[in-house]
């Protein structure tokens, strides 16, 4: 007969080794159920934070929402609002809504395998926290379907960017140009000689200058002479002015004697009445000389001229 | 027709006779948890016996059976992880394991490796003691043998299961989190948040009840074959197999009723 083969009081400690496992075993359960409530996360407060989404495809209740690779809430509840969006109800333990701001970007990442993601990111911390009533949006972009478009986009790019990088493209004979302009410029007269295209031509204009620059110093000396003989000491204008002050005292005197020719003229005008008056008399007088002389004339044989003059 | 009438007795014969045994069986069970359950049973004797069956169950196959899950779970959580990494998986590797190795294999493992090694002997035992009419020398002599040798038999093999599918548990989920995030705490955030996502206090109570059913399955099915068996000696092999088959069906009847419960 299969019997135990010692005795009950012959197996050292027997009590303690059978308490201590049965013990393990409820320590185990008791802890092992607190630890799973645990991370269930039933002994930590959380907010509920709801994205809207244009579809709720792939996102199952419990799904995680990850931040940096870390695990910081989960799906709790998926409706449809009244616009017809999916609203999705997330459960965020408060001490990580901290990773959680106004300008978070929440995007919905569906692979090839493997179940969709939600993944929050956070650029800037400092940004001002998540408001309790906001509705962020959840960016659904499905990158399989975009991809062939993206893919025909970049092929336009690249053959684009084939096109102006071949040999005697014009970026290429820009490119060229520039490296003759810019090996020019290393030259001796540098930029100038760059632009102008020569050492020649950059020597003339730094010629040119040097005249100019000299013509510029005499020019100089010569307004410096002009300032002193114009407004120096007995200069040009200290004469003008002193002729100008003669000026004024000749026109002055000018005025005094215009004054005087103006009474001489009305003096000449009372004269000019007399002198018709005396005038006819001296008519008459000549007249009177006249007969006589033609009197004399007529008793004088002598035939002479005789020639009488008026005043 | 009478070889088709004898066909049909005999098979319909047979068929009744394997329900009457699962019948007996459950009844018996039925009589065994009432038993468990009535605390007017226990005494110091009953207790000892108790203690001695744990003892011989559980505690002196702890070590080797510990190291034997290890190494097990350690293969196989080694085998998910580059399995679901080469699949790009890599974050569903402690989930699968989890759900896989922890909560159906590890239970599954514990309950069928009791049931080899002492379930038989169970089986082995009662049997032998049905045909040497030593059971009916117990009750003529006034001692309930349910009470003081079928009883702590039962308690001894739930206890056992339990006690080792806990530590075996324990153990594999330690190798799982060095597997994946090696000797560091940083994976802890990570790790816990798996944990609270495969572990619901629902999910937990059924494993810890299919656990419960796996420990009474062991030693409950064992010693009703070990009763069936009629009094002949030559049956006595017989009563094992049938009670070692009967054994396997029902846990693998329990392990499959509680996928189906889990996931469908």
């Amino acid at each position: 007969m299969a019997r135990p083969p010692l005795p009950a009081h012959l197996i050292k400690h027997l009590g303690l080794k059978v308490g201590l496992l049965v013990g393990a075993t409820v320590f185990i359960a008791v802890a092992f159920l607190v630890y799973t409530l645990f991370a269930r996360g039933l002994f930590e407060p959380t907010r509920t934070i709801t994205l809207i989404a244009d579809e709720v495809d792939n996102i199952a209740i419990g799904m995680p929402l990850n931040f940096s690779g870390f695990p910081i809430g989960e799906v709790s509840r998926v409706t449809l609002t009244e616009q017809g969006q999916g609203r999705v109800e997330i459960k965020v333990p408060t001490k990580h809504l901290r990773w959680l701001r106004g300008t978070s970007i929440f995007t919905l990442q569906k692979s090839l395998v493997g179940g969709a993601k939600i993944r929050v990111y956070s650029t800037d911390l400092k940004a001002p926290p998540l408001a309790p009533d906001a509705t962020p949006q959840l960016h659904t972009g499905d990158i399989g379907e975009e991809l062939p478009a993206l893919v025909a986009r970049a092929k336009a790019l690249l053959d684009n960017l084939e096109r102006l990088t071949q040999e005697g493209s014009a970026l290429d004979q820009s490119l060229g140009h520039s490296n003759t302009v810019l090996g020019r410029m290393t030259g001796e007269y540098g930029v100038l000689e760059g632009m102008l295209g020569s050492a020649d031509k950059a020597k003339k204009v730094i010629a040119a200058l040097d005249q100019s620059n000299k013509l510029l110093a005499s020019l100089n000396g010569l307004s410096l002479k002009m300032d002193r003989r114009v407004f120096g000491q007995d200069g040009v204008m200290d004469q003008t002015d002193k002729a100008m002050q003669q000026a004024n005292a000749a026109l002055l005197q000018t005025r005094d004697s215009l004054k005087k020719a103006d009474a001489i003229l009305a003096d000449a005008k009372e004269a000019s009445t007399d002198l018709v008056l005396l005038r006819s008399e001296i008519d008459a007088s000549v007249n009177k000389v006249n007969g006589l002389i033609d009197e004399i004339n007529r008793k004088w044989p002598f035939a002479r001229e005789v020639e009488m003059k008026l005043p | 027709m009478s070889w088709l009438t004898d066909l049909l007795t005999r098979s319909g014969d047979a068929l009744i006779a394997r329900f009457a045994a699962w019948a007996r069986t459950l009844r018996f069970g039925t009589v065994t948890l009432a038993g468990i359950l009535s605390p007017g049973l226990y005494n110091s004797a009953t207790r000892t016996v108790v203690q001695k069956q744990i003892y011989f169950t559980a505690w002196q196959i702890l070590f080797g059976f510990n190291l034997f899950a290890a190494v097990f779970s350690l293969i196989l959580i080694r085998i998910a992880t580059t399995a679901a990494q080469n699949y790009g998986l890599g974050d569903l590797a402690l989930e699968l394991i989890l759900r896989i190795l922890v909560i159906e294999l590890l239970p599954l493992m514990t309950a069928l490796f009791i049931a080899l090694r002492s379930g038989a002997a169970i089986n082995a035992e009662v049997a032998l003691m049905n045909i040497t009419n030593e059971i009916e020398a117990l009750h003529s002599v006034g001692i309930d043998p349910l009470r003081l040798e079928f009883l702590p038999r039962v308690i001894g093999g739930v206890v056992s299961v339990l006690a080792l599918t806990a530590l075996t548990s324990l153990t594999a989920l330690l190798i799982a989190y060095l597997e994946l995030y090696g000797p560091q705490a940083h994976g802890f955030a990570d790790f816990t948040w798996v944990i609270g996502q495969v572990y619901s206090p629902l999910l937990l109570f059924g494993l810890w009840l299919k656990c419960l059913l796996f420990g009474l399955a062991v030693t409950v099915i064992p010693i009703a074959a070990g009763l069936d068996s009629p009094h002949k000696l030559f049956f006595a092999p017989i009563a094992v197999l049938s009670g070692m088959v009967r054994l396997f069906f029902a846990l693998m009847l329990i392990e499959v009723g509680s996928l189906a419960i889990t996931y469908l």
